[in-house]
C-alpha cells in the first residue's frame, strides 16, 4: 500500500504542473491592475485591485463580510440538504421501480424546464421577500440538478451484482445498502457536486432578487451606492468560496470512496 | 460414487424461455430437460454455446421461472433466490466497493452474523484459497484468477447446499485456468459440497466432474450423462493428460458434443 492510499487526506506534494492553474488568475489580475492606466477607465467603473483588497480587509475586520458569507452558506446548506434528501431517494426509486419511473418522468421533465430562478416571482408571492423564497428556489434548483445523476448511477450497476447479492442471501434492504447506493455513488457524487454548483449560482441570483442579506444581496445592494469595489469583491468571493468547497469537500470524498474502489482512475 | 445418494436438485421436464421485452422476442434456451443433481457430487454440464447451460443456473438459483416443468431442492419447489444456492459467476461479480475480506464475509453479513465472527470465518476461507495477503485489498487490485478465487471463497464461506459455477474460468488465461481447476478440486476435497459446474470445455468437464451431462445445441436437451470414474487422486494435470481413462472419456464426450444428432 502506498502512503497516499494509507492516508487519503494527505495533500500531495506541490507539483509545478499542478500550479499552472494559477497562471490564468495572475493574467486576469494583471490585466485588471493595468487596464485603467492604459485607457482611462474611471475608478467608479473599475476600482483597482488594491481598493477591492482594502474593502475586503475593512469589511472583514468590522465583521460585516463574514455575516453575509455566513448567511449565504447557511442558506445553501439547508437548501442543499433539502434538495438532495428528496432527490437521491426519489432517484433510486425511479431507477429501481418501473411504476415510479412511468409516473414521475413526465412531471419531472415538465418542471425541470422551469427549475430554479423562474420560480422567483411565484416564490415571492407565496413566501414573501426573504428566507423562504430564496430557500425554495435553491432547493428546487438543487433537486433537479441532482436527481438524474442518481437515476443514471443506479441504472449503470451491472445486473450480475444484484444476482450475486441475492444468491448470498441479501434482503431488499441489503441490496439497497450494499449494491445500489455504493454502485451509484460515482454518479451520486457527480450529482452532489453539480447540484452544489447550480445551487450556489441560484442562491446568488435569488438573493439578488428576493433576499434580505447574503453575498448576492450585498452585491446588488452595493450598485445603488456605486460601490463597485463591493460588487467586484462579491463576485470574487462567490468564485473563491466555490473553489474552496470543491477542494475541501468533494475531492477528499472522491479520494476515499470511488477512486479507492477503482471506479474512477 | 458407489453409494446411491438422494437427489439434491431435481429438474423435471423443464423448459426455459428467455424473453426480450424490448424486441418482443422469445428464445427457447432449454427444452424438456430432466436431470438430477445428487447430494455431494460434482456435476459438469457441457454443450455448445447457446445450448442454455447458463440459463439452467439462473433457473435453479431462482432468478427465472421455468415455462413448463419444475425444479425442486430437497423435494421442495424453488420459488426465489436464496443463500442455500450460491452462484460463482463468470464475471466474478465481486462488489468493487468492498475489500476482499468484506466480500468473502458478505453472505454472513446478510445473515446477520456479528462482525468479529464473520471476519474470523472469512479469514479462514481466504486462507483456504491462499489469499490471506489480499484480505485488505480491493477487487480491482487483483488479477482475474485471484478474483475468481475470492468469488469461490465468498460462496463457500456462506455454506450453501449447492455451489453453482457458471463458466467460472472462461475469462482467465489458459495457464491460470489449469491451476484454478486443480485448486478448485483441492478446496472441494476440504469442503465437500454439491457442485453444478457449467462449461463449454470438454477437457475441463472431464477433469473436474463425477458425472458430465452433455446438452444438445439450443434448445438444450439432455444428450447423455457420462460417468467419470477416474479416482480423485489421479486428477492432476501433469499426469492425467496421458491417462488412458481420461483420454477415452474425453474423446467420448467430445464426440457427443460435436455430433449431437447421433
Amino acid at each position: 500500500m502506498t502512503s497516499q492510499a494509507a492516508n487519503p487526506f494527505a495533500m500531495s506534494r506541490i507539483d509545478p504542473v499542478a500550479m499552472a492553474g494559477v497562471l490564468p488568475f495572475l493574467a486576469v489580475l494583471a490585466a485588471w491592475a493595468f487596464a485603467p492606466t492604459l485607457s482611462d477607465i474611471p475608478t467608479y467603473k473599475l476600482p483597482a485591485p488594491t481598493i477591492v483588497w482594502e474593502t475586503f480587509v475593512e469589511m472583514t475586520l468590522d465583521g460585516s463580510l463574514l455575516w453575509e458569507i455566513w448567511a449565504s452558506l447557511q442558506r445553501l446548506a439547508v437548501g442543499y440538504l433539502l434538495g438532495n434528501l428528496i432527490a437521491i431517494p426519489l432517484g433510486v426509486a425511479i431507477a429501481l421501480n418501473r411504476a415510479v419511473a412511468e409516473t414521475m418522468t413526465p412531471v419531472l421533465s415538465f418542471f425541470q424546464s422551469i427549475a430554479g430562478i423562474a420560480w422567483v416571482p411565484l416564490a415571492i408571492i407565496w413566501f414573501g421577500v426573504g428566507e423562504g423564497s430564496v430557500l425554495f428556489v435553491i432547493a428546487n434548483t438543487i433537486f433537479f440538478a441532482s436527481i438524474y445523476s442518481t437515476v443514471i448511477g443506479v441504472q449503470s450497476i451491472p445486473q450480475v451484482l444484484y444476482r450475486a447479492a441475492l444468491c448470498h442471501g441479501a434482503s431488499r434492504w441489503d441490496i439497497i445498502t450494499s449494491v445500489v447506493i455504493p454502485g451509484a455513488l460515482v454518479q451520486i457524487l457527480v450529482g452532489l457536486r453539480t447540484s452544489m454548483a447550480y445551487g450556489w449560482r441560484a442562491l446568488v441570483a435569488a438573493e439578488m432578487i428576493a433576499g434580505t442579506n447574503g453575498i448576492g444581496y450585498m452585491t446588488l445592494e452595493a450598485v445603488q451606492w456605486y460601490q463597485t469595489e463591493i460588487v467586484i469583491l462579491g463576485m470574487i468571493l462567490i468564485g473563491v468560496l466555490w473553489l474552496a468547497l470543491d477542494f475541501l469537500v468533494f475531492r477528499p470524498i472522491e479520494r476515499v470512496t470511488v477512486r479507492r474502489w477503482g471506479l474512477l482512475s | 460414487m458407489t453409494a446411491i445418494r438422494e437427489p439434491k436438485i431435481s429438474i423435471n421436464g423443464v423448459t426455459l424461455v428467455h424473453v426480450n421485452e424490448e424486441r418482443r422476442q422469445e428464445h427457447l434456451a432449454v427444452e424438456d430437460l430432466s436431470l438430477d443433481i445428487v447430494e455431494g457430487e460434482f456435476l459438469c454440464v457441457v454443450g455448445p454455446s447457446g445450448c442454455g447451460k447458463s440459463t439452467l443456473i439462473s433457473a435453479i438459483a431462482g432468478f427465472m421461472k421455468p415455462r413448463t416443468g419444475g425444479i425442486t431442492m430437497n423435494g421442495r419447489a424453488i420459488e426465489k433466490p436464496g443463500a442455500d444456492r450460491g452462484v460463482v459467476f463468470q464475471e466474478y461479480a465481486l462488489l468493487p466497493w468492498k475489500t476482499v475480506l468484506d466480500n468473502v464475509a458478505i453472505g454472513l453479513k446478510y445473515r446477520g452474523i456479528a462482525k468479529p465472527e464473520r471476519e474470523r470465518v472469512a479469514r479462514e476461507y481466504l486462507a483456504m484459497a491462499r489469499l490471506s495477503d489480499a484480505a485488505e485489498k480491493y477487487p480491482h487490485e487483483l488479477s482475474g484468477g485471484m478474483r475468481q478465487r475470492v468469488a469461490v471463497a465468498r460462496t463457500l464461506a456462506n455454506t450453501p447446499e449447492i455451489m453453482m459455477m457458471d463458466e467460472p474460468f472462461a475469462a482467465v488465461d489458459a495457464q491460470t485456468r489449469l491451476t484454478l481447476q486443480e485448486e478448485l478440486l483441492r478446496v472441494w476435497d476440504e469442503h465437500p459440497i454439491t457442485v453444478l459446474f457449467i462449461t463449454h470445455s470438454v477437457e475441463e468437464a472431464v477433469f473436474l466432474a463425477d458425472r458430465v451431462a452433455v446438452l444438445t445445441p439450443g434448445p438444450g436437451r439432455l444428450r447423455e450423462l457420462v460417468q467419470i470414474d477416474i479416482p480423485r487422486e489421479a486428477r492432476h494435470w501433469d499426469t492425467i493428460s496421458t491417462d488412458t481413462r481420461f483420454l477415452k472419456l474425453r474423446d467420448h464426450v467430445m464426440k457427443l458434443v460435436r455430433n449431437p444428432s447421433r
